[in-house]
């Protein structure tokens, strides 16, 4: 399945995967012309699907645990089934979770992990940004509000901050 | 307008890489197995289990490394006919230490996953409705990293315990295109041999895979007390089977009870009772093994 924008003439890029939730996942695309953004949102079949290839909507960069299908996947599993040790030359993947797309989301979860606080108000004007730059836009306003020597992040400090950013979202 | 053809990737997700990546695993997996056999019928109960791990301790008592992959996901037995199934799997350093079981046989199967032996195999998933739709594909994962997450090590035989029916015969050749050859089994009733010819059919029509043969199971009754041989079924059908879909006809391997009690104490019946016609035919067939894949 491919997304194109159909003005821009330009294929759609991933930005991000929600879910699932109650088995339907939400799969975002934008167009890195004009910015527009569509969700794709699956059906618990269609999910079921994508979990039975064993693959990751929006890639994987983590090398697959050993039995990974099976482990998250087999119903009444013995209690002390081997623990995943990391595949050759990988690092170990947070495991445990019933989802096929854990691994992106775990990563994405990880690079919000700054160590920067955020208010609920300035995480509230992040989310008015599309979800294609809300990552990019982040990480440069702590990067920014830290060389200030700032280590909470509100309005003011997003105020202060984003018109060195040209940010033309939210706030 | 661009077309699907022209956009180049599937817009980040890579399915197509990732599912390289999979068929990479397996092959690196494999480059230290030397012979991968398949055990095959389109049949239910004609033996295939038991032949399986009775060829793998007939090699393993030649002094080989012989692993048993149990492919037959929903009726596994393997693990328990082997004595392997009270085993704790555990972590390796490239994946999952398979279980040993007689022999030293190296065995992978669900049963090992499962907390209780003998319970179904349920998969979670969103619905379980329309599982149809999706359990081959589970399964189909599944068999693919028992395959590639299992640290088999080196092996002389992967013998592949298949499940009745074809229809996981295309998706391991597809995994294993090196696959050495596949035995296929029958027992010499008129229903066995219409349903196993579609069998060989599909092996060697469609799959275009290397057939070891065909075997005949249960074709008679030895006499334990005057080791006199009665037919069971008359005899001479299932050569004839063998001939006229140009395969190999590897011999018969008599009913023996003991077959069946040796399997249920997780017991290698080939090896402790190697001087009675049963086994004598077990390791003919291992052998007839051996030269086809030399
Ligand atoms: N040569 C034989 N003599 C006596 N009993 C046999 C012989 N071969 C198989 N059996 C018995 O027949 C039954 C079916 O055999 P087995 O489970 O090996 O068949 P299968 O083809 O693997 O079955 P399934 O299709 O269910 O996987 C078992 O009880 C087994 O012990
Ligand atoms: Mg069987
Ligand atoms: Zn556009």
């Amino acid at each position: 399945m491919k997304f194109l924008c159909i003005e821009c003439d330009e294929a759609m890029k991933l930005t991000e995967t929600r879910g699932p939730d109650e088995g339907s996942m939400t799969v975002i695309f934008g167009c890195p012309s004009c910015g527009r953004d569509i969700a794709m949102l699956t059906n618990a079949m269609e999910t079921q699907m994508v979990r039975a290839l064993d693959v990751k909507i929006g890639g994987s960069s983590v090398p697959a645990e050993p039995m990974a299908m099976v482990k998250n996947t087999l119903r009444d599993q013995r209690d002390n089934a081997p623990m995943a040790q990391a595949m050759p030359a990988g690092k170990p993947k947070s495991g445990g979770s019933k989802c096929p797309f854990t691994g992106m989301i775990t990563e994405a979860e990880e690079a919000k992990q700054s160590g920067m606080q955020w208010t609920e108000e300035a995480e509230q004007r992040l989310e008015n940004i599309p979800p294609m730059v809300r990552m990019m836009v982040r990480k440069s306003i702590e990067q920014q509000a830290e060389e200030k020597g700032y280590t909470v992040i509100d309005a003011a400090v997003m105020d202060e901050v984003k018109g060195k950013i040209g940010m033309m979202y939210g706030g | 307008m661009k077309t699907y053809k022209d956009i180049v990737g599937d817009g980040g997700s890579d399915m197509v890489g990732q599912i390289t990546e999979q068929a990479g695993r397996v092959q690196q997996r494999m480059a230290t197995v030397k012979h991968i056999v398949a055990i095959m019928s389109g049949k239910g109960g004609v033996g295939k289990s038991s032949l399986t791990v009775n060829l793998a301790a007939a090699m393993a008592d030649r002094g080989m490394q012989v692993g048993i992959l149990d492919a037959d996901i929903n009726g596994a037995s393997v693990a328990r006919m082997t004595g392997a199934g009270g085993h704790q799997m555990a972590g390796g350093e490239t994946g999952i230490k398979p279980a040993t079981g007689h022999h030293g046989v190296k065995v992978m199967s669900i049963d090992l996953w499962l907390d209780e032996a003998g319970s179904p195999v349920v998969w979670d998933a969103p619905t379980q409705k329309d599982a149809f739709t999706w359990r081959g594909m589970v399964e189909a994962a599944t068999l693919r990293e028992f395959i590639s997450d299992t640290e088999w090590g080196e092996l002389d035989y992967l013998f592949i315990d298949l499940p009745p029916g074809t229809d996981k015969l295309p998706n391991m050749v597809d995994l294993l295109p090196q696959l050495s050859g596949t035995v296929i089994v029958t027992i010499p009733s008129a229903v066995s041999q219409f349903v196993v010819g579609k069998s060989i059919r599909m092996a060697t029509e469609l799959l275009q895979t290397p057939v070891i043969g065909l075997v005949e199971n249960m074709s008679a009754y030895v006499c334990e007390k005057c080791g006199k041989e009665e037919a069971l079924f008359p005899s001479g059908h299932v050569a004839k089977l063998a001939e006229t879909h140009q395969v190999p006809y590897l011999g018969k391997i008599p009913f023996d009870p003991r077959i069946a009690m040796a399997a249920d104490n997780a017991r290698a019946f080939v090896t402790e009772h190697k001087e009675t016609p049963a086994a004598k035919a077990l390791l003919n067939l291992a052998e007839r093994i051996g030269d086809f894949v030399s």
